[in-house]
């Protein structure tokens, strides 16, 4: 008789992908953390219409929305080294750095920080240009200087306004890293390719790893629904 | 103590202030009136170059400052020197009542956390406040926000305190408790400017009243004079038919 699963390899080879989880969560939160600090100073450069500085940014962010992730990966993949390469050998640059010794997970979190960072950008952008003109005037006329209104007063109040559409882009960018074996790392879905081809058995691992993004990526709204609770709580009403 | 020289502000080709100069003495309140689109809020966000002024000069205490070659250094201390007090409140909405009351202390004069704390609950304790420490913006009233714009505003010690139009987004219910509390401010011996639509209370409150129109200063005088005994027929209009109204 013919199985449509092998039921009995598909609950098996749950340990061995889950043993790969962190490369994926790993990628995920450290390229949040990487773009959010691009994200902040490209939109900073754009409210505050830094010239040159602009013109970089909106190309930096028109080429990211406008390429796929995939060919970015195999840019940083392929390009990084090739360009510190030639750094070393034209300038005498960057000496110490050993090119052969870049994990492969160096370059996916770079080129997943770059693409998130483009695509934040816009939505710290508008974030920060919702809060109320008031709330810059008063931060001004107590004398806080630019950082320490932007710190204290807007980026939490834009951090807020953010979250919902923060939230989507981090859980995208949880399924985007399924790329990342495509350059050498190992994550969930390498695992899973591993054991497939290992098993002959691809439908089972698949669906396997399908059930553990599918339970990461919703213990992971479950977080950003209170994430932003707790960001939003000084928006509730009359205090019983 | 502080003197506005010729103070020019342009909107694009809009000219919304004409050479405004205006003198005022330590612990004057002086009021500054007219209508819609006179230039007297402009006037009143030139004092803390909230908003540029264009030309002209701004001096607080013994510091001068030239707006064509204002350094940061200058609008800082120009800041520092002034507290403004808002139509809209702006408080801080992420901040508690005793966190937008403190922020200036511990942020901007680094005083220590325990000795701002002190200095701000005695000011709540001021505007009647101190049952609201922890609550949000959000969970207060209209006048509440504003008697705590006026503790925010009254921390940092500041020489003069500009007040822009501060009950205007009140419910007519809410006005009274916020009109008590400057009159308490004001009782002091604190410098102020109130940009205002309540003229009486500009007339019970005022030690000089200014009135202006079309980015000039039409008249100035005493609160008794500009009310009872007004020289210029604009002013008398103004004054009579607003005075009717309240």
């Amino acid at each position: 008789m013919e199985n449509l699963l092998d039921i009995q390899f598909l609950i098996e080879s749950f340990p061995a992908i889950i043993s790969r989880l962190p490369i994926t969560i790993g990628i995920a939160v450290g390229s949040l953390i990487l773009s959010l600090v691009i994200g902040v100073i490209t939109a900073l450069i754009k409210i505050y219409r830094v010239p040159v500085l602009r013109v970089i940014s909106s190309i930096y962010v028109s080429f990211i929305r406008g390429t796929p992730l995939l060919v970015q990966l195999y840019l940083v993949f392929y390009g990084i080294p090739k360009v510190i390469y030639f750094l070393q050998i034209e300038y005498g640059w960057l000496q110490s750095a050993d090119v052969n010794s870049i994990a492969p997970e160096v370059y996916a979190l770079l080129a997943f920080s770059i693409n998130l960072g483009a695509y934040l950008s816009e939505t710290i952008r508008s974030a920060i240009e919702s809060v109320d003109r008031g709330q810059f005037e008063a931060a001004k006329a107590i004398g806080m200087t630019p950082a320490q209104m932007m710190l204290k007063i807007i980026f939490p109040q834009a951090l807020a306004v953010a979250i919902p559409n923060l939230g989507n882009m981090f859980i995208t960018t949880i399924k985007d890293t399924a790329l990342v074996f495509i350059i050498g790392v190992v994550d969930i879905m390498g695992q899973a390719k591993i054991l497939g081809s290992r098993g002959l058995a691809f439908f089972e691992v698949y669906i396997a790893v399908s059930i553990v993004y599918w339970i990461l990526c919703i213990v992971v709204e479950r977080l950003l629904v209170k994430i932003e609770k707790r960001a939003r709580r000084y928006e509730r009403g009359i205090a019983s | 103590m502080i003197k506005l020289e010729n103070i020019h502000k342009y909107y694009d080709s809009q000219h919304v202030l004409k050479g405004i100069n205006v003198n005022v003495n330590k612990g004057e309140v002086v009021s500054i009136l007219g209508p819609s689109g006179s230039g007297k809020s402009t006037l009143l966000r030139c004092i803390n170059f909230l908003e540029e002024p264009t030309s002209g000069i701004v001096e607080i205490s013994d510091k001068r400052v030239d707006a064509s070659s204002a350094s940061k250094a200058d609008i800082f201390s120009l800041r520092t020197s002034t507290g403004m007090v808002f139509q809209q409140y702006n408080l801080f909405k992420n901040l508690t009542v005793l966190q937008n009351v403190m922020i200036g202390l511990t942020n901007v004069k680094h005083i220590k956390k325990d000795e701002a704390k002190k200095t701000s609950l005695e000011i709540l304790e001021k505007v009647g406040l101190t049952n609201r420490l922890n609550h949000y913006p959000a969970q207060l009233s209209g006048g509440q926000q504003q008697r705590v714009g006026i503790a925010r505003a009254l921390a940092l010690n500041p020489e003069v305190l500009l007040f822009d139009e501060p009950t205007s987004s009140l419910d007519p219910e809410l006005v009274d408790e916020v009109l008590a509390t400057i009159r308490a401010v004001a009782d002091t011996g604190k410098t102020m400017f109130i940009v205002t639509h309540e003229l009486n209370f500009a007339r019970e409150i005022s030690d000089r009243v200014v009135f202006m129109e079309d980015g000039i200063i039409v008249e100035e005088g005493t609160a008794e004079q500009m009310f009872n005994h007004p020289k210029m027929e604009r002013t008398k209009q103004f004054l009579s038919k607003a005075t009717r109204n309240n």
